[in-house]
């Protein structure tokens, strides 16, 4: 019996298993001050996590969702297309999970002149 | 921390009570056949049980919830789906079956009592294959964590029939006994549960400079209960069940009103650790 769940436990324990993933690189970066707004927002992962959605808030205006298009699997890097809002404060927000399972999210900020 | 986290955090407070409490009354009918009885306890390990599936599926739809930042996550089937791929899916799994387990060897809990000890090591082992330890992917802390977690409901299976034993008048003499033969395997147990907790805690944090950060923070407040809980146990064992054996008619009393101090503090230290585990990371 003892060796029956001993050989279970390692069956068990045996599954491989990731680390957590942290957001390594945004383009723009966090607290850019740019004179054109971006055409592009780029964000990289040290590790592999599944994007849930990126959304995009411009001052006064209601936040929007940025088009994931077909970023649909685990993945490192992820470009969604800007909408263009013109000049002033952008702050983006996106959630995701990590291949571990754990949910992850973010935000970073760039200003328009 | 944000309001999902929270919620998470209310949700594992639940699976860690209703895992402990199932699988640590199971270890102790099993160790302690004469005195803890599953005819007795059979009604507290199947509400244990149910609770813990109810739990894990609460949790599991919270973490959708969390996922989509958004209520309406919880029953999104793409993003349960998205979820169910991850190591999450499979912990489920565990849970579950490890919970039927329990319930099945309920049925007939003298000859099923194997079977529900089976199912409880197996909602033991999900908890280390999702998390802070799962994540260092190393068999060694995954396995000190699950010798910690065994250790741990075996320390909380014995306070229900403990107290129930203690306060009848008619079998505090058997109080007297379960805590003696307790305190006898603890002596041994509890000090690997610290020092697989010591382990664990060396390995998350990485040294005292770690225990500055809100992890470690948190970290030295269930450390603080732990030690009331050490204290509060070794009053039972040095002093009250001593007593009890000597036929003191007071200390049934005394003995049964720690082990309510008891309970308090193992909800303050699973509340701890089910925040540590939902709202805080290692990684600062």
């Amino acid at each position: 019996m003892t060796r029956l769940i001993m050989s279970l436990l390692f069956f068990a324990l045996g599954t491989v298993v990731f680390g957590h993933s942290k957001v390594n690189l945004t383009v723009p970066e966090n607290e850019a001050i740019l004179s054109a707004a971006p055409e592009i927002v780029e964000l990289r992962f040290a590790n592999k996590i599944r994007m849930i959605k990126i959304e995009m808030t411009h001052l006064e205006h209601p936040t929007v969702q940025l088009d994931l298009g077909d970023q649909k699997s685990f993945a490192t890097e992820f470009e969604v297309p800007m909408i263009q809002m013109g000049g002033g404060e952008y702050v983006i927000q996106w959630r995701g999970l990590g291949i571990d399972g754990h949910v992850m999210n973010g935000e970073f900020m760039f200003v328009v002149e | 921390m944000d309001s999902w986290q929270v919620y998470s955090a209310g949700a594992k407070f639940a699976l860690y009570i209703a895992t402990l409490g199932a699988v640590g009354i199971c270890f102790n009918a099993l160790l302690f056949k004469q005195l803890v009885s599953t005819a007795v306890y059979r009604r507290c390990i199947i509400l244990f049980a149910i609770s813990g599936m109810f739990a894990t599926l609460a949790s599991f739809l919270l973490r959708g919830a969390s996922l989509l930042g958004n209520w309406s996550g919880a029953l999104d089937p793409e993003i349960l789906g998205i979820l169910w791929e991850t190591p999450v899916g499979s912990v489920i799994i565990y849970r579950l079956v490890g919970f039927t387990l329990i319930l099945a060897g309920m049925l007939n809990p003298s000859r099923g009592l194997w079977l529900a000890v089976f199912g409880g090591i197996l909602v033991l082992c999900s908890f280390t294959q999702i998390g802070h330890v799962a994540d260092r992917s190393s068999f060694l802390i995954q396995f000190v964590l699950l010798q910690h977690l065994a250790v741990a409901s075996f320390w909380i299976g014995v306070l229900i029939p403990l107290s129930d034993l203690a306060r009848d008048p008619k079998t505090s003499e058997q109080a007297g006994k379960l805590g003696h033969r307790f305190g006898q395997v603890a002596a041994w147990l509890i000090p690997s549960l610290l020092l697989a907790g010591v382990y664990l805690t060396w390995q998350l944090v990485g040294g005292f400079s770690g225990f500055a950060s809100p992890y470690g923070l948190m970290l030295l407040a269930k450390l603080l209960f732990v030690v009331l809980l050490l204290g509060l146990g070794a009053a039972n064992k040095f002093r009250f069940v001593p007593a009890l054996m000597s036929r003191d008619p007071v200390s049934a009393r005394h003995l049964s009103n720690i082990i309510v101090i008891e309970g308090a503090t193992v909800l303050a230290v699973l509340a701890a650790t089910a925040l540590l585990t939902s709202a805080f990371s290692p990684l600062g």
